[in-house]
């Protein structure tokens, strides 16, 4: 699971009304190399929910973003190296507010709900 | 169909030739010929349109439905290896546009057999011997179990777009003088692979494919008389399974093209190391993705994505967009991810950086765990009733998942491209939507001898509220 991917997910399970972000419980991570293109990092970083990424990604990302991103490269390759290269392969997430926990198995979340919590 | 094998007359007969096709001289100058491509059927303007952006050249786009042709010189022959749209290539030895049958059958397979002798065949075939060294260079490698597929090798940067084979020619019973042992066997095929032009006998064989209610003949009969009649021409051996050679032989009413393969297996499979029940031929996905023109930065989703071929052409082709794969079924997610892993392993070999856009989940697609509105585009093969689920279900189903799509679908902005059989369920559950799907455009294309569309939607403008909460 990319943080790109995980900036998206939520959880979905019945009463739930804050169920984003979900918490990283990461027991083996991977790194993996991917081409850098600095249009798609600059036009992500509008979509996605900045502060839900500074929180996952433990690094130090800018708790708000700096003006001028766009043409910052260090700090693109810095986001693209977050978004996209970092890889959550074992471990789960988990729900904040039911603290339901979701595994990860080979890179996969799986979001599946039981019949009594969906 | 069997070749049986009989005499040639040598009469001249005129064609009405394409103008594209000059006489060659030696090999090794640069000439040009007209390729023939066949696409998956609906979306041979997108193939038109790659083949202008990849090639530079206008292609036309034939009545017989599923088929493009195109100039090349042999000096750009590998760039139709780039094509992603195409299933099969084959080289034109000639075309006629209004071929004039003869009233009977015996005088037509007659024609038909005088013809071998008189078509411009050199530049053809030296295209083919051309194609045979690109291939080779590239390290394409024949023959292997039908089993498990094994990689082949593809060109560096993705010049040769190289398949991942399932379906490989059979290893038959051996053919006469052989022991039947099948080392034996691969051995030959590859002999004449390497020495199929000109110091060794050539094996060839002639695939016909005939349409059209006013012919006196059929495909069966016209591949045995032309077949026969090509032989006695070039003293090649006959062979169904391990061919050098295919001559094509189409025939689609009054148009008739004489061709030269130039693809053995078909490219359709390209990406699939572990394939499911239903999944869907590259080339379609390609064109699938064409239509929705992914921008950089855009999300995409497929929320039921089998073995995620979709999704895994679009990390290739379209890799400026990221895309989420999910579907519900356990074996259909590790069947994605295996895809991924296999194809990152492929250019992690050749020295390349292996990561792809792409990401597994596993999920329910009439709950999905996504966050509103934050989905660019939505890409997805719906189940059809009589390939997976049933009728039925997809009552249910249908509106529930459009319901969903459009929720974590962007409005205005967002787009789904949606492949399905069952037309009247989807059109049904689009105008219940309450507005929020308007349909822009739709592709007629046959997927496994059904007939399908390729739906293009436009989310509008409105906001998603919360209507019924689906389980």
């Amino acid at each position: 699971m990319k943080l790109l991917t995980h900036n998206m997910l939520t959880s979905h399970v019945k009463g739930v009304t804050k169920g984003y972000p979900l918490l990283i419980k990461a027991t083996e991570v991977k790194v993996n190399e991917v081409e850098f293109n600095p249009q798609f990092v600059s036009r992500m970083i509008p979509k996605l929910e900045w502060s839900a990424l500074v929180q996952a990604a433990e690094e130090d990302l800018p708790g708000e973003l700096v003006a001028d991103y766009e043409t910052n490269e260090e700090f693109l390759k810095k986001v693209h190296r977050i978004l996209l290269e970092v890889e959550v392969l074992e471990g789960c997430l988990q729900c904040p507010e039911s603290g339901r926990e979701f595994p990860i198995s080979r890179g996969i979340p799986n979001m599946l709900l039981n019949e009594d919590e969906a | 169909g069997p070749l049986i094998f009989g005499a040639a007359q040598m009469i001249e007969l005129l064609p009405s030739s394409s103008p594209s096709t000059e006489i060659g001289t030696t090999s090794g100058d640069i000439i040009t010929v007209t390729i023939g491509a066949t696409v998956p059927t609906g979306f041979e303007h997108t193939a038109a349109e790659e083949i202008k952006e990849k090639i530079g050249v206008d292609a036309r786009i034939s009545k017989d439905r599923g088929r493009v042709f195109f100039p090349i010189t042999t000096d750009k022959l590998f760039q139709v290896h780039l094509l992603r749209s195409v299933d099969n290539l084959f080289v034109v030895v000639e075309e006629y546009h209004h071929y004039q049958f003869k009233e009977s059958k015996e005088e037509t397979l007659m024609e038909l057999q005088q013809l071998a002798s008189t078509l411009p065949w050199t530049n053809a075939l030296e295209v083919w011997k051309q194609n045979g060294t690109l291939k080779k260079k590239k390290g394409h490698r024949r023959g292997g179990n039908t089993a498990k597929s094994k990689p082949n090798c593809e060109g560096v940067g993705g010049s040769m777009a190289s398949t991942e084979q399932q379906e490989l020619p059979q290893e038959n019973s051996a053919p006469e003088g052989w022991a039947g042992d099948t080392q034996a066997m691969e051995t030959s095929t590859q002999d004449s692979d390497e020495t199929g032009h000109g110091s060794k006998l050539i094996k060839f064989r002639v695939t016909c494919n005939r349409a059209g209610d006013k012919h006196s003949f059929s495909s069966n009969e016209a591949a045995r008389d032309f077949g026969g009649a090509v032989q006695e021409f070039f003293q090649w051996k006959a062979d169904m399974t391990k061919f050098d050679i295919e001559v094509l032989l189409n025939i689609h009413n009054e148009e008739v093209v004489i061709g030269i393969a130039l693809t053995e297996e078909s490219l359709h499979r390209r990406n699939i190391s572990h394939f499911g029940p239903t999944t869907l031929r590259s080339t379609l996905c390609y064109g699938m993705l064409r239509l929705c023109k992914p921008q950089a930065s855009d999300i995409i989703l497929d929320p039921m994505c089998g073995t995620g071929a979709i999704p895994l052409e679009g990390a290739i082709e379209f890799n400026h967009s990221f895309y989420v794969a999910g579907d519900n079924n356990d074996m259909a997610v590790n069947r994605t991810v295996n895809n991924i892993c296999h194809i990152q392993k492929r250019r992690a070999d050749k020295g390349s950086m292996s990561g792809l856009p792409i990401d597994t989940v596993q999920w329910d697609l009439c709950s999905l765990p996504i966050r509103t509105s934050s989905v660019d585009i939505i890409i997805t093969d719906m189940p059809f009733g009589k390939r997976m689920g049933s009728r039925k279900k997809n009552w249910d189903l249908y509106p529930s998942c459009l319901r969903e799509m459009a929720r974590v679908c962007r409005p205005g902005s967002g787009k789904a491209v949606l492949l399905t059989q069952d037309k009247k369920c989807f059109s049904k559950a689009i105008s219940r939507m309450g507005g929020l799907w308007r349909k822009q455009h739709t592709v007629w294309v046959n997927v496994g001898g059904l007939h399908a569309g390729v739906y293009l939607l436009k989310r509008t403008g409105s906001y998603w509220r919360c209507f019924n909460k689906c389980k």
